[in-house]
């Protein structure tokens, strides 16, 4: 286990609204670690911050052990940290296999101009297969040739996903992957993320609503609540755990997993 | 010292008060409608005709006149733009922009038919006796045309802050979102925000004309200059607008003073651009109100369309109808020449505006620069075909300028900051040696080389050549793994960004593309005519390229071919006045944005009948890469 993503001190503020205060976590590479919280508790600005869309006021943020506080979204991606969005962002027009296509062609082009204009000789081929790859493994072969405007929500967050995993990052983010999918596709998506750390070593930060599928996952679990991190632990010391059974959980829900 | 700028502080005052007034106007009608309206200039325009007409044609009292036009034009040209903008409700900010521009077009068209070209004198007809302060001369006619400004302004503030109507208007000047939670109809505000602004144009319009006189250019780009206070107030802020007009005013007065030999002669009239184009350089994107749905989608390709085999047989037919011009259109052949230049103009256009959902309200400079460069360089000798291709490069430097805004900006502040751009261009640059220099025109001299003779029959054939070489560019690139990305772009460049693209390359290589072609396409245009002058490349024909681009529908090369036979094509056979042409393109561009914006409404609903009846669609190949109009937000999903 290495270090993947590692947040320290990290403070973020809107106007004057602070939604995120000294919070530190961390991510490692090659498992998954779940960050939960209720609505509104700051998990998507903290990604937003990790990917750099969001200037933190104070603190930092270390990727694969170099400082990235101050580097551009593009960057952070060329070093390695890809991401989906809570809002999915995929191109409606394009097919499902186009929009894999892209955002492994954007990964490859990165800053270099000439880059932008075409690739390298031979590695449209291995672009091709990577993409089919990724498709594969999110179940979504049947659909490749679909545009996504005609895909119901669910399957629009696996195309994310099947992007992310075809940009071949060590790290990733997801925000919310599993919403919009019913119960055995969740049962499918575990699979999935399993799979794909056991197979790339990639490691994943997870925010999910999801608890059953959070607890199934995760190796390790950060609870935050108003933007403060409020208990790290296992999946079962996070059952366990009163203060997150206070704040978040409800004791149903824990239970009902247990 | 001091004394000697005090006149000019005065009459900047004297005008600056009717820019805040006329800035007043345009923010808040943005504000309540969403509509940014590039027309507004033009209402201003007409209101001072029709002042004109009632007053010193028919003999009315100026009073009377005034508050006829005032009144007539809140109560009849208001409730006609909330028509208007009832209908582009949820349309992208491209539609908005066409159909605006659209009015601005139709306007000018109808005054210059109805009053003629030529600047009328408009007597000062309020009292020109006056008084001395500290030296300096007032009028009284500055004194009650600053106090109607500053009466208006103080009104409009005060009922905002106290009428029923007003307070909720404000609320939803603050933020547009709150339009539904007060339990007001949105169209009641919006129509009394275009009653409001449409009468302080029409005010601002009346006070200006005797300082510049009727001169449907000036008036109709000056009160646009308004948008210079706009920029102050950063389109939000009503007072801090009024300020901003006052601060243009002084500013512009001040520059007339201190800067009055070339090059640098046309500050003062630029500087409400200078300061348009330098706040939306400044300041931060997130202070700026957001703009409505971004050009994004439009861009969706068409899922039909032609086969592969008709769009093949077509252009064939094209090819083979291109080719045997010069020995059938006779004497005509000259416009046939002047279409290719066209063509690549609007192609270059297309692949900005179409290609990647960025607009450019600037393309008559940049096509204006590589007239200038091939002028410039085929009488230094350069031979003609190197001359084409300087031109297209040289003309990459001012895209580059242009990619700054292109970069922070999108929506309607690219626009204005493009529109701003523009102007600063035809103000400053082109007196400069750099473009058409102190004679004011440039002349070029004709390709001849090899077998390639002067004749029109031979440039005909070169410039062809040129065209069907920049349409394959344009296809090429647009197939490209570029040409996925500006798509992508211009739907999520989010998206992009976290994937480790750098946009903004992408960006400054699409605008510098577009400003190659468009180089290109004014050296092809200057061969053609053998001498330009300036105004053949004004801020107005950008306009109009934008306007005519969007009549022409999406289509990457269809919209620019069926453009250019409209643009270039068209006028050499019928003889169309070009005040009747302007006009007719504003009235038809106003009318395609509508449709385009209904049609639009219509094909969603269309899909969503389809897509709830039948989840299970077969796999839906993209026919090409045809675009055709959606916005955005009807294909995103919520969450
Ligand atoms: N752009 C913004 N400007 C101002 N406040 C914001 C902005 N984005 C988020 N917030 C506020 O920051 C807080 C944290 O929001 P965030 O989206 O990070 O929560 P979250 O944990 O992802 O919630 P959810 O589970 O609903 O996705 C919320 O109170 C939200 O209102
Ligand atoms: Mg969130």
């Amino acid at each position: 286990m290495s270090d993947g993503l590692r947040i320290s001190d990290l403070t973020v503020a809107y106007g004057g609204n602070v939604v995120v205060s000294k919070l530190s976590l961390a991510a490692a590479t090659g498992e998954i670690t779940g960050l939960i919280g209720p609505n509104g508790a700051g998990k998507t600005t903290i990604f937003n911050v990790c990917s750099g869309l969001v200037r933190p006021r104070s603190g930092s943020v270390r990727l694969l052990g170099r400082d990235v506080t101050r580097t551009s979204p593009a960057r952070r991606a060329q070093l390695g940290l890809g991401r989906s969005f809570q809002r999915i962002e995929l191109c409606t027009a394009m097919t499902v296999r186009e929009n894999v296509e892209i955002g492994l062609e954007a990964r490859q082009a990165g800053l270099n101009p000439l880059r932008h204009f075409g690739m390298a000789r031979g590695s449209r081929a291995s672009v091709a297969t990577r993409v089919s790859d990724a498709i594969e493994r999110c179940g979504l072969s049947a659909s490749a040739d679909h545009v996504v405007a005609t895909l119901p929500t669910g399957r629009r967050r696996l195309v994310e996903l099947a992007r992310v995993l075809a940009s071949d990052f060590s790290m990733l983010l997801l925000d919310e992957p599993s919403s919009g999918l019913d119960d055995a596709e969740t049962a499918v998506f575990a699979d999935i993320l399993t799979s794909t750390v056991a197979d790339l070593g990639t490691g994943i930060l997870l925010v999910e609503h999801d608890m059953s599928l959070v607890m199934k996952v995760c190796q390790q679990i950060h609870v935050i609540d108003f933007g403060t991190l409020i208990f790290s632990g296992t999946p079962a010391q996070v059952q366990k755990s009163e203060a997150v059974r206070a704040a978040y959980l409800g004791a149903e829900s824990v239970e009902a997993v247990s | 010292m001091l004394g000697d700028l005090l006149p000019f502080v005065v009459a900047g005052i004297v005008s600056g008060s009717l820019y805040g007034l006329a800035g007043l106007g345009l923010v808040l009608t943005y504000r309540t409608s969403g509509v940014f309206n590039f027309g507004y200039g033009a209402i201003a325009a007409a209101a001072a005709f029709a002042f004109y007409t009632l007053h010193d044609s028919h003999g009315l009292a100026w009073p009377l006149a005034a508050l006829i036009v005032v009144v007539g034009f809140a109560v009849v040209v208001g409730p006609l733009l909330e028509l208007v903008t009832r209908i582009l409700v949820g349309a992208p900010d491209a539609l908005v922009i066409v159909a605006t521009v659209g009015i601005l077009l139709g306007l000018e068209g109808y005054l210059y038919k109805q009053y003629g070209d030529s600047t009328i004198a408009f007597p000062q007809f309020l009292p020109t006796s006056g008084f001395t302060v500290s030296g300096v001369q007032i009028t009284w006619a500055q004194v009650i045309s600053t106090g109607v400004a500053v009466v208006g302004a103080v009104g409009i503030n005060i009922f905002l802050r106290t009428t029923r109507s007003g307070v909720s208007m404000r609320a939803v000047v603050d933020n547009p979102r709150l339009v539904r939670l007060g339990g007001e109809r949105p169209e009641r505000i919006r129509l009394l925000g275009w009653a409001l602004g449409a009468g302080a144009a029409a005010i601002s319009g009346i006070l200006l004309a005797p300082v510049l006189n009727l001169d449907v250019n000036l008036l109709t780009l000056l009160v646009v200059q308004a948008l210079g206070a706009c920029a102050i107030g950063l389109f939000r802020s009503l007072p801090l607008t009024f300020v901003g007009g006052l601060a243009v005013g002084v500013s512009a007065a001040l520059a007339t003073k201190w800067i009055t030999r070339p090059p640098l002669n046309g500050l003062p009239a630029a500087m409400p651009f200078v300061i348009l184009v330098v706040v939306l350089l400044v300041v931060r994107r997130s202070q700026l109100p957001e703009s409505r749905a971004s050009l994004a989608g439009l861009i969706a390709p068409v899922r039909s369309g032609l086969s592969r085999a008709a769009n093949t047989a077509v252009a064939a037919v094209g090819a083979a109808v291109l080719v045997i011009v010069p020995w059938v259109v006779g004497t005509k052949l000259p416009v046939w020449i002047a279409a290719m230049g066209y063509f690549v103009l609007f192609a270059s256009l297309s692949l900005l505006v179409w290609g990647s959902g960025q607009i450019s309200l600037c393309h008559a400079a940049f096509v204006g620069l590589g007239a200038t460069t091939l002028g410039h360089l085929t009488h230094a000798g350069v031979p003609w075909p190197v001359a084409l291709v300087l031109s297209g490069l040289l003309t990459m430097p001012a895209g580059a300028l242009v990619a700054i805004p292109a970069i922070r900006l999108s929506g309607i502040y690219l626009a204005l900051a493009t529109l701003g751009f523009g102007i600063v261009m035809q103000d400053i640059v082109f007196g400069s040696f750099l473009m058409f220099g102190s004679n004011a025109e440039v002349t070029a001299s004709r390709p001849s080389f090899g077998f390639i003779s002067q004749s029109d029959r031979s440039l005909y054939y070169v410039a062809l050549a040129v065209a069907v070489l920049c349409a394959a560019a344009v296809i090429v690139i647009y197939r490209s793994r570029f040409g996925r990305f500006l798509r992508a772009m211009a739907e999520t460049p989010l998206m992009l960004r976290s994937q480790g693209l750098s946009v903004n390359m992408t960006r400054l290589c699409v605008v510098c593309l577009s400003a190659f072609l468009a180089g290109i396409s004014g050296g092809l245009l200057i061969t053609q005519v053998g001498t330009v002058s300036g105004v053949t490349f004004g801020s107005v024909q950008s306009l109009l390229y934008v306007v005519v681009l969007g009549i022409c529908g999406t289509r990457l090369i269809r919209s620019p071919v069926i453009a250019a036979l409209l643009l270039g094509v068209l006028p050499g056979y019928a003889h169309i006045n070009l005040d009747t042409q302007t006009l007719t393109f504003g009235i038809v561009a106003i009318a395609a944005a509508l449709i385009q914006a209904r049609r639009d409404a219509l094909s969603v609903a269309i899909g969503r009948l389809a897509a709830t009846s039948d989840r299970r669609q077969p796999p839906v190949r993209r026919a090409g890469p045809a675009p055709r109009l959606r916005t955005r937000r009807e294909v995103e999903v919520k969450t």
